[in-house]
C-alpha cells in the first residue's frame, strides 16, 4: 500500500529539544570568561652589560625591587608613595631611562608593580637588571 | 480487538536532531581551545596600565614562556630545561628576527631568580625585548 504523505505532519520535536537543552546546560556550566591580559614591555640588557653604563645620564630613574617592596632612587617606600613619586618624576622627565634592579629573592609581583607604574606615567624606556 | 502498535510512527524523522548535533560539534571544534596549553597554576599580578593583549598582539610569531612559582619553566605546558628554552627561542629568532613578541608569564609569587634566569637565556640568544604578562581586568569567576 502506498504511504500517504500527510499521515504524520507533526514531527516529534521532543528529542531535538532535549539535545538542545542538554547542550545549553553544558555550555553554561563549562564556559568560563577569560581575564583580559595586558603586557608590559621592558628591555633586558645582555648579561655582561653593567648598569653603570648610563649612570652619567641625568634623566634616569632607579628603581630597586627587594623582597619587601620597592625603592625609588634609593628610598624605600610604600606602593602608594611610589606611585606619587613616579607621578612627580614623570612630569619632569617622561623620556627618562628607568633602571629596574631586582634582587634574586624578590617576588615577581613587585617587578610587575614597578613596570605597571612606569606604564601608568608613560615612561616606556625600562631596562631590567638582576642582582 | 486489541490495537496493534502503530509501527508506521516508529520511523521518526531524525534529521533536525542530527543537524543540530552536527552544528554544535562543529561549533565546539572551532571554538574550544585546548585547556592544557598553559600552566594553570600561575596566578598573575594586576597590570592595569599595560598594553591590552588582543588577538592582534598575539601573532603566530609570539612565544609565551610560563614560569611557575616553583621555578618550572614551560611553553604550552611542556617543561623545558634552559638548553631547550634557548633552542626554542633561537628557532623563533631565526624565523622571525629578534623582535618577535617574547612574553614571560610568571606567577606573582615567583622569586626573581627564576625570572632572571629566563631573561638571561633570552638575552644570551639575542632577544632583549621582553614583555611581562599581567591581568588588565578580572573576568574569570
Amino acid at each position: 500500500m502506498a504511504r500517504k504523505p500527510q499521515e504524520n505532519p507533526k514531527a516529534d520535536l521532543t528529542p531535538m529539544i532535549d539535545v538542545v537543552f542538554q547542550l545549553m546546560i553544558f555550555f553554561v556550566v563549562t564556559i568560563k570568561q577569560e581575564d583580559i591580559f595586558s603586557k608590559l614591555n621592558a628591555n633586558r640588557p645582555a648579561p655582561n652589560a653593567s648598569s653603570s653604563q648610563s649612570e652619567s645620564n641625568d634623566s634616569q630613574v632607579r628603581i630597586d625591587v627587594g623582597p619587601g617592596g620597592l625603592l625609588l632612587n634609593g628610598r624605600s617606600m610604600s606602593l602608594r608613595e611610589f606611585d606619587r613619586n613616579m607621578k612627580e618624576l614623570s612630569k619632569t622627565s617622561k623620556k627618562a631611562t628607568v633602571l629596574v634592579r631586582c634582587t634574586m629573592n624578590s617576588p615577581h609581583r613587585f617587578l610587575v608593580n614597578a613596570l605597571d607604574t612606569c606604564y601608568k606615567y608613560e615612561m616606556y624606556n625600562v631596562s631590567i637588571f638582576s642582582m | 480487538m486489541a490495537k496493534k502498535p502503530n509501527l508506521e510512527d516508529a520511523a521518526l524523522d531524525m534529521t533536525p536532531m542530527i543537524d543540530v548535533v552536527f552544528q554544535l560539534i562543529i561549533f565546539f571544534v572551532v571554538t574550544l581551545k585546548m585547556s592544557d596549553d598553559k600552566d594553570d597554576t600561575i596566578k598573575l599580578e594586576d597590570g592595569k596600565h599595560g598594553i591590552v593583549l588582543t588577538q592582534e598582539e598575539l601573532p603566530p610569531s609570539q612565544l609565551t614562556i610560563d614560569v611557575a612559582k616553583t621555578g618550572r619553566v614551560s611553553i604550552s605546558n611542556i617543561t623545558l630545561t634552559d638548553k631547550m628554552l634557548a633552542d626554542k627561542i633561537k628557532e623563533r629568532k631565526n624565523k622571525y628576527g629578534s623582535d618577535f613578541p617574547c612574553m614571560i608569564r610568571a606567577d606573582h609569587r615567583t622569586p626573581h631568580k627564576y625570572v632572571a634566569n629566563v631573561m638571561n637565556v633570552c638575552a644570551a640568544v639575542g632577544v632583549w625585548k621582553l614583555s611581562f604578562v599581567a591581568i588588565q581586568e578580572h573576568k574569570a569567576k
